[in-house]
């Protein structure tokens, strides 16, 4: 169970990013953050892993305070959160074995890690999660060959290296097309319904917001503005969300 | 009334717009002033440098002995033989009989064997070897030779006539004319000068290469604490990265010759002195491009690398390391050819390297070695540039 409590981030320049936010994501939850661009979505999300530090409020991985972490036994936790991000964020230059060997550094040693060595077991696992994504067969291919789509595929192999119990996605389909966007949010799916892993996913588009969500939220200004079903949101919360002018748009 | 929200008007527009377009600030005053002060500056600086483009006119042909000092260096010559043969002669009275000797196979022949000054001397030589290279001069008694013709060559059959007064300003006495015949045996081979300026050529070489590896072997760990996206966050690392951001800028602002003019007091004439005057400078220029090309990196695979848990040193390594190599290579490459540019002319201040060489030859007044040296210089400059312009496209 994930518990927020009171998060506030301003960054340097005064600008509030989130604002008094409180939430509690329940284990095995698909939860969809949507709002505007600048809403907070980003900020919230990278609260949770500290990748951005908070300015206040605490943040809880169950009966563990991740804001009160110190930076060794913030890396320890950070295994157990996995992240995939809109720019898909691979070393564009490595190949896609090393890209999701990435994913174990957190519990590979620093000498080991110089030398390439990695556990066996590691390898076995890589290729396991590169077959769950299915391009087993892109293994030795340098990631930026890959198309957008079969990009975002290894990210998520990355993250699932760690084993996580909890999967941040910040915006991970904004960049791609529709058909590859519904490939990857599928994936994401699967990993949720199969493996348990609660995800906390930002979006976009209302419609796989509504396909794919088991709950959403809605931010606006760093504030939450809904919470509920995907099923609730009609036109008139949409308007309160986006605002009086926005027109929903779809995604095939 | 109305009037007081209209619009501005279109006089006033077009006051404001006046000087629109890319060449309007032309009517400005701030921009005539600034002309008046760059021709002020320009004229003085004119005069204090002592622009002379006539001198540089006329004494053009001045570069006459280096040009073909370059039109003719002394990189390959012949293996040569040669053959010679002397008849006496007697300069006032004395027995008119023909003279003759043995030169190369053939036969010098003299007449008369003695003649007065102003009257016509005949020198054949027949049946010699074809095609040699002939030089005549006439040799008193105490063994000084005066040439008579140089450059002559015999013919087909391996003869070769003249006829010819003999001047009125020899002194009479007792003379032999000496024939010299040589002749190249078909095998072209480097001169020393050659070998020698490509031995100070691949000394050069190497000492860009020394130079640059140690520089590398400093500016690499530097760079990654004068990239301020890897140092932000803390003070001490604010603080770090601008002192290694001084050093840098101090180190490159310090011209390589200068340093070399040091280095060679400090540990003495030779490459050696070069070697460190191009570490010093060059730790400054690559650190200044690696922390550049650091600084220029996706952050979004630090991003992630940091969010699966990975400690700092493992994020270098793993997000920041696999983008920058081939920048990094490609800056080394490029400053090794720089080096190798450098160290022509380290040379010239005793830093070692073929400028050593040249700076020598010039001052012997050496032309055609020094052309050999120069040729030398650009040739493998030209060479170095190329290799590493092909080197750099490969890796980006």
């Amino acid at each position: 169970m994930l518990r927020i409590e009171h998060l506030t981030k301003v960054f340097p320049g005064g600008v509030v990013a989130v604002d008094d936010l409180s939430l509690t994501v329940a284990d095995g939850e698909f939860l969809v953050i949507i709002g505007l661009s600048g809403s907070g979505k980003s900020t919230l999300l990278r609260c949770i892993n500290r990748l951005v530090e908070p300015t206040s409020g605490k943040i809880f991985l169950d009966e563990l305070e991740i804001t009160a972490l110190t930076p060794s036994q913030l890396r320890r936790s950070r295994k157990q959160i996995g992240m995939i991000f809109q720019q898909f964020n691979l070393v564009r230059r490595s190949s896609v074995m090393t890209n999701v060997l990435t994913g174990a550094l957190g519990t590979v040693d620093a000498w080991r890690s110089v030398l390439g060595r990695f556990p066996a077991a590691a390898y076995d696992r890589a290729f396991a999660n590169l077959e769950r994504v299915g391009i087993p067969e892109k293994v030795d291919q340098r990631a930026d060959t890959l198309s957008g789509g079969q990009q975002q595929r290894v990210a998520i192999a990355r993250a699932l290296m760690q084993e996580p119990r909890l999967m941040l996605a910040d915006e991970p389909v904004a960049s791609l097309d529709p058909a590859t966007s519904h490939s990857v949010m599928k994936y994401l799916e699967e990993i949720n319904r199969h493996d348990g892993i609660t995800v906390l996913c930002n979006l976009h588009f209302l419609s796989l917001a509504r396909r794919y969500a088991t709950r959403v939220i809605a931010l606006k200004a760093g504030r939450i503005v809904f919470d509920g079903t995907p099923t609730e949101i009609d036109h008139v919360r949409f308007q309160q969300i986006y605002g009086e002018e926005a027109v929903e748009v779809e995604i095939a | 009334m109305a009037q007081a929200e209209a619009p501005p008007s279109a006089v006033t527009r077009r006051a404001t717009y006046r000087r629109a377009g890319p060449t309007g600030f032309l009517a400005s005053w701030r921009t005539i002033l600034f002309l008046l002060v760059a021709l002020a500056a320009y004229a003085y600086g004119w005069r204090i440098t002592q622009i002379d483009f006539p001198t540089l006119l006329f004494n053009l042909p001045k570069a006459e002995r280096i040009v073909v000092g370059l039109l003719q260096p002394d990189v390959i010559a012949q293996d040569t033989e040669s053959a010679f043969g002397e008849v006496p002669l007697r300069i006032g009275d004395g027995p008119a009989m023909p003279t003759t000797a043995p030169l190369a196979g053939g036969t010098l022949t003299v007449t008369p064997g003695a003649i007065r000054p102003g009257e016509p001397l005949t020198i054949v030589i027949t049946g010699a070897r074809p095609n040699s290279d002939l030089r005549l001069s006439l040799v008193d008694a105490s063994g000084d030779a005066r040439p008579i013709r140089t450059g002559e060559k015999t013919d087909d059959s391996g003869s070769f006539p003249l006829t010819f007064s003999m001047p009125q300003s020899v002194a009479p006495g007792s003379y032999s004319v000496r024939a010299e015949l040589s002749w190249g045996l078909g095998r072209w081979r480097p001169t020393e000068t050659f070998v020698v300026s490509l031995a100070k050529m691949i000394e050069t070489i190497f000492l860009a290469l020394m130079g640059t590896t140690f520089a590398l072997f400093v500016s690499i760990p530097l760079s990654f604490l004068g990239a301020r996206n890897l140092m932000q966050g803390s003070r001490v690392g604010w603080t770090v990265y601008y002192l290694t951001r001084t050093l840098f800028n101090v180190l490159r602002s310090i011209e390589t010759l200068i340093l070399a003019v040091i280095m060679a007091v400090v540990v003495g004439l030779g490459p050696f002195a070069g070697v460190m005057a191009i570490v010093i400078h060059s730790i400054g220029a690559m650190g200044k491009l690696y922390s550049e090309a650091i600084e220029s990196i996706d952050p979004g695979p630090i991003e992630a690398v940091t969010a699966t848990g990975a400690s700092r040193f493992q994020v270098v390594l793993f997000a920041v390391v696999p983008q920058i190599v081939p920048q990094f290579l490609s800056f080394t490459m490029y400053r090794w050819d720089i080096n190798v540019r450098l160290s022509t002319v380290i040379g010239l201040v005793g830093g070692g390297g073929i400028g050593f060489l040249l700076i020598q030859y010039i001052n012997l007044l050496q032309w055609n070695q020094a052309g050999a040296a120069l040729w030398m210089i650009g040739v493998t400059v030209i060479l170095m540039d190329y290799a590493s312009a092909v080197i750099r496209q490969r890796l980006i």
